[in-house]
């Protein structure tokens, strides 16, 4: 049996969801939430950034809230320093006359408590947080509001994407953001998300008060509020057009340590607390699709990548073996000939193909959608040849760390 | 039935029409390679047929289809390359495959027998190898062997290399095998009528041929079928 069988299913269930979300895409939900327009009603909204060691952001994060585009006395701007030891309370201090902007200094205790202590000083209707290295358009307050205007919803998401992409490891996580943008609005028209994101995600206050406040989650507490808002039978709406840029780990390194972050909370709240919501019926499309594609994608994305190092061993080793004793002047020239006859074409590469093409296709349909600016070429490009040597390397680490209990620190 | 479960059997739908065209395609170019394959030895048998009538015709001037005969050999050793990859593609299991290689196989035959005629008739001493192959997984060195008789055929040109796969179950390579009492201990070569057993390195591989044999001009065929 050819090793590359393996990859059938993997191949078949990716081209499965991007079906699947392009049909979504098309359905009557998304597309009343694309044509969603602003209500009437303009709620206080209290916008929390928690901030430890941003003193080279901070300002324009800050900037561009108080350039948001909403009633200045229903705007509240919450800045909570976690404790930072570079020059943030400075950077802070700049605002602190400002009407808008209230200040707040605490111990070092974590992110989910700098947004407790900001939610606990703030009376607003409708609470929201933006990390520190992150920042908004002016109009994407207005983009989030009406979403809130169902009272199912308990939290709404933005459209993220990289702020100013330089190298090709920064172009391939805009991609990527963008690719996210697509499938959160697809999947938040049926109520599939599992994650409200640091950058630019809004919650009901009543709903806070119910459940409770931000907890550690295993260092990803955007996804442990999300879970547990979908636990108690809430739903989680998201602004396609709200458009929020947030700052890229520079370096493979530094994103794989993120990414390894995100991924190990992952599967320590779905596969601990929230196990329940896995394969459940009642918790619709997210318990019975999203979370169960998710915990497969982690998988496929290991066997895949290590089914690859072995092809690509294996014949590195026949290649050498066989040209052994043979003149380099003869085993280093091409010998084949140009000839449509010697395409290499297969099953397991034209489903690849076809999986990959789907991708990028709903990663340009994101930008239309989101209308994100920018050009998306160099991200398409690294996308196509970069993420599925990197992606893995965070997906092994985070499966690792997970299966021995081993905790990384945040930085 | 809920939006979700429409969607999902619509996205399960496209998935399998695209998984299918998928399957068209690839099926559909292995069949315009075998296709090609048939197309080529279609027209290497109407050449060999040719070049034996034509050699029956000339038999006042046999040697006049000598340059006739190079031709075609060169064309049998692109063949051969094809007829590797398309079995690599479709596997050694394949029925059209395994036709086509014991037409290729006769092919080859008849180009020997035609080499050897024109050799006697026209007094050259063209060097030639039959080497014997098998894909089935008990030749560990076949691959090896193979790749460095394409290098000695690109090296030296005047060798003229006619590869078999010896578990190919036709009458004429039976016969072939019968006749060069060739036995079952792969990979085997046939080196100017001297038959020597077993791949250990180019070096040792050289050594076997005659003296000052390995050094002119023509082409042949090496690739493992």
């Amino acid at each position: 049996m050819s090793p590359e069988i393996l990859t059938y299913p993997f191949l078949f269930l990716a081209i499965f969801f991007e079906s699947f979300i392009l049909v979504t895409l098309l359905s009557k939900p998304a597309r009343a939430a694309r044509t969603r327009t602003s209500n009437a009603t303009i709620p206080s909204v209290a916008v929390i950034v928690p901030c430890y060691n941003e003193a080279t952001t901070v300002a324009a994060t800050c900037e561009s809230l108080l350039a948001l585009d909403y009633p200045k006395e229903k705007l509240e701007i919450i800045l909570v320093d976690d404790g930072s030891t570079d020059g943030t309370p400075e950077a802070m201090a700049h605002f602190a006359s400002h009407p808008q902007v209230r200040l707040i200094r605490k111990e070092n205790g974590g992110k989910h408590t700098a947004l407790n202590v900001g939610i606990a000083t703030t009376n607003a209707d409708i609470i929201g947080c933006l990390d520190a290295d992150s920042f908004v358009e002016p109009d994407a307050l207005r983009e989030i509001i009406p979403c809130f205007a169902d009272t199912q919803i308990a939290a709404v998401t933005a459209a993220m994407s990289v702020h100013r992409p330089k190298n090709l490891i920064e172009h391939m996580q805009n991609a990527e953001y963008i690719f996210g943008i697509t499938l959160r609005h697809a999947l938040a028209s049926i109520n599939g998300l599992y994650v409200t994101p640091g950058p630019f995600s809004f919650y009901r206050r009543s709903t806070l008060k119910e459940i409770g406040d931000f907890r550690h989650g295993h260092q990803t507490e955007d996804m442990e509020m999300a879970l547990r808002i979908q636990q108690h039978g809430y739903a989680i709406e998201n602004a396609p057009r709200a458009r929020v840029y947030t700052t890229a780990p520079e370096s493979t390194l530094k994103l794989v340590k993120q990414r390894t972050r995100w991924t190990s909370g992952f599967l320590r709240n779905v596969l601990g607390e929230y196990r329940g919501l896995v394969g459940n019926r009642r918790y619709g499309v997210l318990g019975m699709l999203v979370l169960p594609v998710a915990i497969i994608t982690i998988g496929s994305g290991i066997i895949l990548f290590l089914l690859a190092l072995f092809l690509f061993f294996r014949n590195i080793i026949t290649a050498f073996s066989i040209r052994v004793g043979i003149p380099l002047s003869y085993t280093l020239v091409p010998h084949g000939s140009f000839d449509w006859f010697y395409i290499p074409i297969s099953f397991y590469l034209l489903l690849g193909a076809t999986a990959l093409l789907a991708c990028l296709f709903l990663i340009i349909v994101g930008k239309r959608l989101s209308k994100t600016p920018g050009n998306l070429a160099l991200g398409l490009i690294s996308y196509t040849f970069l993420y599925g040597l990197i992606a893995p390397l965070w997906l092994l680490r985070a499966t690792a760390d997970v299966t021995l209990g081993k905790h990384r620190l945040w930085r | 039935m809920s939006l979700v479960t429409r969607n999902v059997l619509i996205a399960l739908l496209i998935t399998l029409v695209l998984a299918g065209t998928v399957a068209y395609a690839v099926d559909y170019l292995n069949r315009a390679r075998v296709a090609e394959l048939s197309t080529i030895e279609d027209q290497l048998s109407i050449d060999t047929l040719s070049l034996e009538t034509q050699f029956s015709l000339l038999e006042a001037a046999p040697c006049d289809s000598a340059a006739s005969s190079t031709t075609l050999t060169g064309e049998l050793s692109d063949l051969g390359s094809r007829l590797s990859y398309a079995e690599d593609q479709l596997g050694t299991n394949n029925s059209q495959v395994i036709q086509l290689k014991e037409q290729y196989s006769l092919l080859e035959i008849r180009d020997y027998l035609i080499t050897k005629q024109l050799a006697a008739a026209c007094g050259t001493k063209p060097v030639t190898v039959l080497y014997f192959y098998s894909n089935a997984g008990d030749c560990a060195d076949c691959d090896r062997a193979g790749y460095a008789l394409s290098y000695l055929r690109n090296t030296y040109p005047a060798l003229r290399v006619y590869s078999f796969d010896y578990t190919l179950d036709l009458g004429a390579i039976k016969t072939l095998i019968a006749v060069t009492k060739v036995q079952d201990t792969l990979p085997a070569f046939v080196i100017d009528g001297k038959r020597s057993y077993g791949f250990t390195s180019l070096a040792d591989l050289e050594r076997r041929f005659p003296k000052g044999a390995i050094a002119s001009t023509t082409s042949a065929t090496t690739t493992n079928l």
